[in-house]
């Protein structure tokens, strides 16, 4: 049985293609896509992708079953119809070996050189231990970066190791003078194996794993596996549990978004304000250290509620948050007041709300391009259906607009916290789990500090994880970064960066 | 003791305390950002360890990798050889023409543009061709400040010119400095014009020609920086501070000017300390607006002076 707000549909692969252009042409965003290998519950590969539909509380889950021709795995590309598939896409056909025929992009996405050909690690058949003795660190990597040519071009490649703290991305810049032309990502370097993993450990530990995937949407994402696998499970869990929730993920949002704000100086060099910013997400993470042991939130999260009653310091929280809205509203007054770092902010990095629709932005990418898209407004779950808040949006799409977003939502999620403390909860922290049911699925989602996080669980006929699927926010919104930058100046590109904030580790699953 | 031969020695303030001035510089900046920041003495330690390390040299470097650290050193050591720090006196100042010394500076900076493009990064070269294209701009300015100073003590020497200058004797001189400040801001490597701390290397101008140093060459050409930054204030108290200096001969004479010097420099150290504190980096294009601005208050600085008849 699958949840309530998700609406299944099993279609062949012709009705596959025109049922999700025809959503997708209507605006119902595509959410995510991935492939199941079901062969072992008498099924084949199964190709699933999942719409939001406007403006209604549900989840249009279209699968089809792809056939084999002569030993081959594939089917016809959606993303012709559909843009935002594109990455999904080549995900599927790295790790399942599935070709999209008609694809725009032939190249790998996730695997690098080093993988061996004909391995697909995914596939249920294929264990680490084969992949970790094929797996040839001397090969050569022949990926074909796009290549522009023309006179004055210029290539400069950066990374995949670079200054500062930061993880692996390679970015191959084309460039005329200062101006860049194209941009070419590479991604993927530290391709963790999370998928595999989690069916390897079992549902139980999944939370632990789930809040290591991406160290500052820790919370985010252990939310919406738990979400998912107790909706699987059809367990309710406790208000006091919906309420701790919502509290710390509003907590993620505050010190991520206060924290990138204050990054965003860091690209423009405005030193007082990279270090104030720094100041407050310092108080922040520290007030999350002492409510939950874990400077990232970690830990708190269990299958059917959380392990710890953060709401018995809830005037710690009040303390902390009533100091640091004072300080943020100092911040943000030095920084719109900064003539020098706003001007650079303005104009720059514009992403056009088309772009970002077709290529499926989520989050503050596509709210700072005027898409007023939040799962906590839209798909409402935990207790946003009871805390009044709005949705915040700005039309411009450059980094002075994603700045703003991420402004406007801090401040909401003061108000929030603060709502949400004034109830009394009783009951326990915990609902049971009693087992996990065979041959049944569930979505888990959440709008994490980047954009929306979504977890697909789905069990075999033994109630073992047969998969579980990740898409965090950054899998999303990398693909626009080229689109975002062009035109730009090579000396904005880290400003328009730091404005998107996305995470290595949230992609390189 | 006779004066001419102590004068003669005092560049070795600006090659011994040019590191304490940049430490200064930025504890006052960590101060102004609410950090501690590190000590005072940190470029000291830092030099140290660098002349300590081994060296990484990229195979593509040929011998403009090797010879532009001594050639910047050595160029901003000579510079700063000619100019008077202290004490006017010295024969050694009277090659001390404040042409000569823009220009001498100018053979360091040029090595270490062509170092930047002969390692063969992307980064170095980006910051080549941005050096490049800031001192086209940069250059005028000062030269044109420069002259403001020259007309009106009748003399291209820098111990002249300190003797005659006055602190700002006429209105045209208060223009000169401003133009002569951001000019320094923008030699310095400092913010708005580039950003001294950052590690991003794509928005890198100074950083990034030096990018594929390390060791004793990059010892050696961070302590030029040190050098050519003290230098250039050192150019600016003698243009239009002058006041404290040590006209004289004699040995009691001679005693409070190194104090008073060294005071002087580390004010406008404060000075240029707050100045990048408070803004942020100006985005690489519109650098042309700021210098420019600078160029034409120089100009009108070199215009009000002719008016005003000197």
């Amino acid at each position: 049985m699958n949840p309530a707000n998700e609406i299944h549909k099993k279609l062949t692969e012709g009705e596959f293609r025109e049922e999700a252009a025809m959503l997708f042409d209507n605006g119902n965003p595509l959410m995510l896509m991935f492939c199941v290998d079901e062969r072992e519950i008498g099924g084949g590969f199964t190709v699933y992708a999942v719409f939001s539909l406007k403006g209604e509380d549900l989840f249009m889950v279209l699968s089809f079953p792809v056939t084999e021709k002569s030993g081959r795995f594939a089917y016809k590309s959606i993303t012709p119809l559909v843009p935002a598939a594109h990455w999904y896409e080549r995900e599927i056909r790295d790790m399942f070996g599935i070709e999209p025929l008609g694809h725009p992009d032939p190249r790998p996405l996730v695997l690098h050189g080093m993988y061996p050909d004909n391995l697909h690690p995914l596939r249920r058949d294929v264990t680490v231990e084969q992949i970790r003795s094929r797996i040839d660190l001397e090969r050569e990597d022949n990926y074909n970066f796009v290549k522009v040519e023309g006179e004055g071009v210029c290539e400069i490649p950066v990374g995949p190791v670079h200054a500062g703290i930061i993880e692996p991305g390679h970015f191959r810049f084309s460039a005329v003078g200062e101006s860049i032309y194209f941009l070419d990502p590479r991604l993927f370097y530290t391709h963790k194996g999370v998928e595999k993993h989690f069916e390897r450990i079992g549902f139980e530990r999944g939370a632990a794993l789930a809040e290591r995937v991406s160290g500052c949407s820790s919370f985010a994402h252990s939310t919406a596996y738990c979400l998912a696998v107790e909706r699987m499970a059809g367990v309710e869990i406790p208000e006091k549990a919906k309420a701790i929730r919502t509290l710390l993920l509003e907590l993620e949002r505050i010190y991520n978004h206060i924290g990138d704000i204050g990054n965003m100086c860091a690209g423009t060099g405005f030193a007082v304000g990279y270090q104030s910013g720094a100041l407050i997400k310092e108080k922040l993470m520290r007030l999350n250290a002492s409510l939950t042991g874990s400077r990232y939130l970690r830990g708190v999260n269990a299958l059917g509620g959380v392990s710890r009653d953060v709401l018995e310091k809830a005037d710690e929280i009040l303390f902390t948050l009533d100091e640091v809205t004072t300080e943020y509203k100092d911040f943000m007054e030095l920084l719109t007041g900064s003539v020098s770092h706003m001007e650079r902010l303005d104009g720059a990095g514009v992403l056009s709300m088309d772009i970002a629709r077709k290529l499926g932005a989520t989050g503050i990418a596509a709210r700072g391009s005027g898409i007023n898209q939040d799962m906590r407004t839209v798909h409402k779950h935990l207790m946003y259906d009871s805390v009044v808040f709005e949705a915040h949006s700005r039309g411009k799409g450059d980094v002075l607009a994603r700045m703003m977003v991420r402004a406007d939502e801090a401040e909401c999620s003061f108000s929030i916290i603060e709502s949400i403390l004034k109830e009394p909860y009783p009951g326990p922290l915990a609902a049971g789990i009693k087992g996990f049911p065979a041959l049944s699925s569930a979505l888990g989602y959440v709008e994490g500090p980047r954009g929306s996080v979504f977890y697909f669980v789905k069990t075999n006929d033994k109630g073992e994880p047969l998969r579980v699927k990740v898409r965090s926010a950054s899998f999303c919104n990398w693909p626009l970064m080229p689109f975002a930058v062009r035109g730009n100046i090579i000396p904005d590109f880290p400003l328009v960066n730091k404005s998107f904030n996305l995470s290595y580790s949230g992609s390189d699953m | 003791m006779r004066g001419g031969r102590v004068e003669s020695l005092q560049f070795l303030l600006i090659i011994f305390f040019s590191p304490l001035l940049q430490g200064f510089i930025k504890k006052i900046k960590a101060l102004s950002q609410g950090r501690v920041g590190p000590g005072i003495l940190q470029p000291y330690y830092d030099l140290i360890r660098l002349f300590k390390k081994d060296m990484v040299i990229s195979e593509t470097a040929s011998w403009i990798f090797h010879a532009a650290p001594f050639v910047t050193f050595v160029s901003v050591l000579a510079a700063s050889v000619i100019t008077p720090v202290f004490s006017l006196q010295g024969g050694i100042f009277k090659a001390g023409d404040i042409i000569a010394i823009i220009y001498t500076l100018a053979l360091g900076r040029f090595f270490m543009a062509l170092a930047g493009l002969d390692a063969g990064t992307g980064f170095g070269g980006e910051g080549s061709s941005r050096e490049a294209t800031l001192a086209i701009i940069v250059e005028p300015v000062l030269i044109m400040a420069i002259f403001t100073a020259a007309i009106a003590g009748g003399s291209t020497s820098l111990s002249i010119l300190s003797r005659s200058a006055n602190i700002f004797r006429s209105p045209a001189h208060v223009l000169a400095f401003a133009a002569f400040y951001v000019a320094l801001i923008a030699e310095t490597g400092r913010v708005p014009v580039d950003n001294p701390d950052t590690h991003l290397e794509l928005t890198m101008i100074h950083e990034g020609m030096v990018l594929e140093y390390s060791g004793p060459y990059l010892a050696l050409m961070e302590w030029a920086h040190f050098m050519k930054q003290m230098l250039l204030f050192t150019i600016a108290l003698d243009l239009f501070f002058p006041f404290g200096m040590q006209g004289g001969s004699t040995a009691l004479g001679l005693a409070p000017a190194p104090g008073i010097y060294l005071i002087k420099v580390f004010i406008m150290g404060v000075a240029v300390a707050l100045t990048e504190s408070t803004r942020a980096k100006m985005r690489f294009f519109q650098l042309p607006s700021l210098l420019g601005g600078a160029f034409v208050l120089a100009l009108l600085s070199v215009i009000t002076l002719i008016m005003l008849g000197g």
